[in-house]
């Protein structure tokens, strides 16, 4: 059996009256990459905080590398590297002085500080003004900047906490394509409300909802229990009310947007709803059966959508 | 000793935030400029003390004719405010402390004198320092003996200048009050860092590093030590140019401005420790700012105040650091001497200190 990174037992955190995680369980490998995925609100970075010991649990148990969240908060802070959701620089440094006030509160050598943040600096697309006061940055810039200060000292569990929030795509695939080669060689532990970081860059995830995990899995595992479950996605021209009343009574679930029809049913039987469509006057343009997403995935368990 | 690390990030967030810094360094020194241009050179009258040492119905004359002529002065001669003293010391202790531009002592054998006709011995000491002191007080004290004679008798005044004293008494009262509120205003500076950093999510990255309370608490603090310092040379040195005279041990004022700083930088981590945001941060530090500056004797005497007010004042550090370094700056005290002020403010710098370490410390707590 795989080593255990991460071990999270009955977790619980309470504020007054708002409980915000209800008693959660996880085990995370070491060198798997897992994801909480869940709406804003859901619990996630309550999790990942009381996870880097900045909050002491209501409840529960949670080791790090087998040690307790609790009672070894210092040994287990040698040991993790934390991307924050906020941009957490400090602004009127630069980039190699925010680097080295991480790496120099974790014990580096200079040397092997200076090297590791060039290459980080270079991975992100910083270099060239890694000598600015990061004040003048793009807010892109800067949350490049706040995910190389929790990497420069080479930890080997991670926790990323939306680290893409805010970025632009371009940048966004950037650092999904760096955290993807970091995965075998860290334990990550993301969170995110994006399905497509979670199912791109997940070994397994988590779907959390008002404090509770409500499903848990590879990305593959979950979008199979969708199995019964076929979307199909029909653009038609002349779409008559005639049409979807005829449609509707076979589909309850039928969406409509403009003249894309979106049918679910657990068999959908192409030629029978083109006969349809095309007995009342309406022409098909084009028609794609839709693979299931994590999305629909949280839609089916909680009946919510995951608000962006 | 990672606090090192901290320490110098929080430096250079203060030295790098040009606004911040000018509010810090500008502020006490825009006033001591404008009020030392408006208030340095002005002519107060001279206060001219007497100490009636002889109680001959002729030297008590002599007094009452003083005092006459305080009331109505013949004209050309500049006016004056007359105190009476009970004995030599306490005229020479408030001309030290400059309340006084010279005094008089009426000694024993006066009335002999007068009576005889003989040689009258009065004595005049002044601030030998002061140019204008004797030119003020001479004239009153020679034409007040030649009126109360009557005639040009024989008069032996003898002028001793004495060792001190304020050559702008203004100055002299407004640089240390204004250095003191410089230091207050550390306060909002140092609060702003640390609100900035709890708002913006830095300090929950700290405290993801494996960094020890000691650290946070001394990489807050320390910074402001070399800024008090920098704080104090500059408001003094300006007061210098602008006519402080420095008579002490200006190494003994230094260290107690260093003490009424760590006053400060204890009452800046109370406040930022309760403080969840910059927002929140600066009107909570002007809440507790504006009538401490008010009651620290910094822009007016406390004399002023009703005698509650004064206990007030009495108790709270300010007062203790603006009175002992006055008199070390204005009257050349020795350490001795102001040793009761300075046991008063190390009390308050290592109360407020350890209280300001474990409110933040509590803070850093989830």
């Amino acid at each position: 059996m795989d080593n255990i990174a991460i071990e999270v037992n009955r977790l619980r955190k309470s504020f007054g009256s708002l409980t915000a995680v209800k008693g959660i369980d996880l085990q995370i490998r070491d060198g798997e990459l897992f994801s909480l995925l869940g709406p804003n609100g859901a619990g996630k970075t309550t999790t990942i905080n009381m996870l880097c010991c900045l909050l002491r649990p209501t409840g529960g148990t949670a080791t790090i590398m087998g040690y307790d969240i609790v009672h070894h908060p210092q040994r287990i802070k040698e040991f993790i590297g934390v991307c924050p959701q906020e941009t957490a620089v400090s602004e009127r440094l630069n980039c190699y002085e925010n680097l080295a006030l991480a790496g120099k509160a974790h014990d580096m050598d200079k040397a092997v500080l200076k090297q590791r943040s060039d290459e980080l600096l270079e991975i992100m697309g910083l270099t060239e003004r890694s000598k600015e006061q990061v004040k003048r940055f793009s807010g892109g810039m800067k949350r490049r900047l706040n995910l190389i200060i929790a990497l420069v000292h080479d930890p080997p569990i991670l926790f990323l906490d939306e680290p893409t929030l805010g970025l632009d795509p371009q940048s966004r695939r950037a650092v999904w394509d760096y955290i993807a080669s970091l995965k075998g060689q860290k334990t990550i532990l993301l969170t995110t409300h994006y399905m497509e970081e979670a199912d791109a860059l997940s070994d397994r995830l988590a779907i959390i909802d008002e404090g509770q995990i409500v499903a848990q899995g590879s990305p593959a595992e979950l979008k199979a229990t969708l199995w019964d479950r076929k979307t199909m996605v029909i653009t038609t021209e002349g779409l008559s009310a005639a049409a979807l009343d005829a449609l509707r009574r076979e589909y309850p679930s039928m969406k409509v947007a403009d003249e894309v029809v979106e049918l679910s049913a657990p068999s959908l039987d192409l030629k029978e709803i083109v006969d349809c469509l095309h007995s009342r006057g309406v022409a098909v343009r084009s028609a794609f059966v839709k693979e299931p997403t994590l999305e629909d995935v949280f839609i089916s368990i909680t009946g919510k959508e995951l608000r962006d | 000793m990672k606090f090192k690390e901290l320490a110098s990030r929080n430096l250079k967030e203060v030295y790098r935030d040009k606004v911040a810094l000018g509010f810090l360094m500008g502020m006490p020194l825009a006033f001591i400029l404008i009020f030392g241009w408006a208030f340095g050179g002005e002519m107060s009258p001279a206060s001219i003390g007497v100490v009636q040492q002889d109680k001959s119905p002729e030297a008590t004359a002599f007094v009452e004719v003083l005092s006459y002529v305080e009331a109505n002065p013949p004209e050309g001669m500049p006016p004056f405010d007359l105190i009476a003293y009970g004995s030599e010391e306490a005229a020479l202790k408030d001309l030290k402390l400059g309340k006084l531009t010279a005094f008089v002592i009426v000694p024993e054998g006066f009335g002999e004198a007068v009576e005889k006709g003989a040689t009258v011995p009065l004595t005049l000491l002044y601030d030998e320092n002061d140019p204008m002191a004797a030119p003020r007080a001479v004239p009153v004290v020679r034409e007040v003996a030649v009126s109360f004679l009557g005639v040009k008798i024989p008069l032996a005044l003898e002028s001793r200048g004495t060792m001190v004293e304020v050559e702008n008494e203004f100055m002299n009262f407004f640089v240390p009050g204004m250095t003191v509120f410089g230091l207050m205003i550390l306060v909002p500076t140092m609060v702003r860092v640390m609100a900035q950093d709890k708002e913006r999510g830095f300090l929950s990255r700290l405290l993801t590093f494996p960094f020890r309370p000691l650290d946070f608490i001394l990489g807050y603090s320390l910074p402001f030590i070399p800024i008090i310092a920098l704080q104090v040379a500059i408001y003094t040195g300006v007061g210098v140019l602008m006519g402080l005279r420095i008579i002490g041990n200006f190494g003994i004022a230094f260290l107690l401005f260093i003490l009424i700083g760590l006053c400060c930088v204890g009452i800046a981590m109370i406040i930022a420790s309760l403080v969840k945001s910059e927002a929140q941060g600066e009107p909570a530090c002007w809440v507790f700012l504006v009538p401490l500056a008010m009651l620290s004797g910094a822009w007016f005497s406390i004399e002023m105040m009703p005698p509650i007010l004064i206990d007030i004042v009495n108790v709270l550090p300010f007062i203790h650091a603006l009175d002992a370094s006055r008199q070390v700056i204005t009257t050349g005290a020795a350490f001795t001497d102001i040793l009761p002020h300075f046991y008063w403010l190390v009390g308050w710098a290592i109360a407020l200190f350890a209280i300001g370490a474990l409110v933040f410390r509590r803070s850093m707590r989830a």
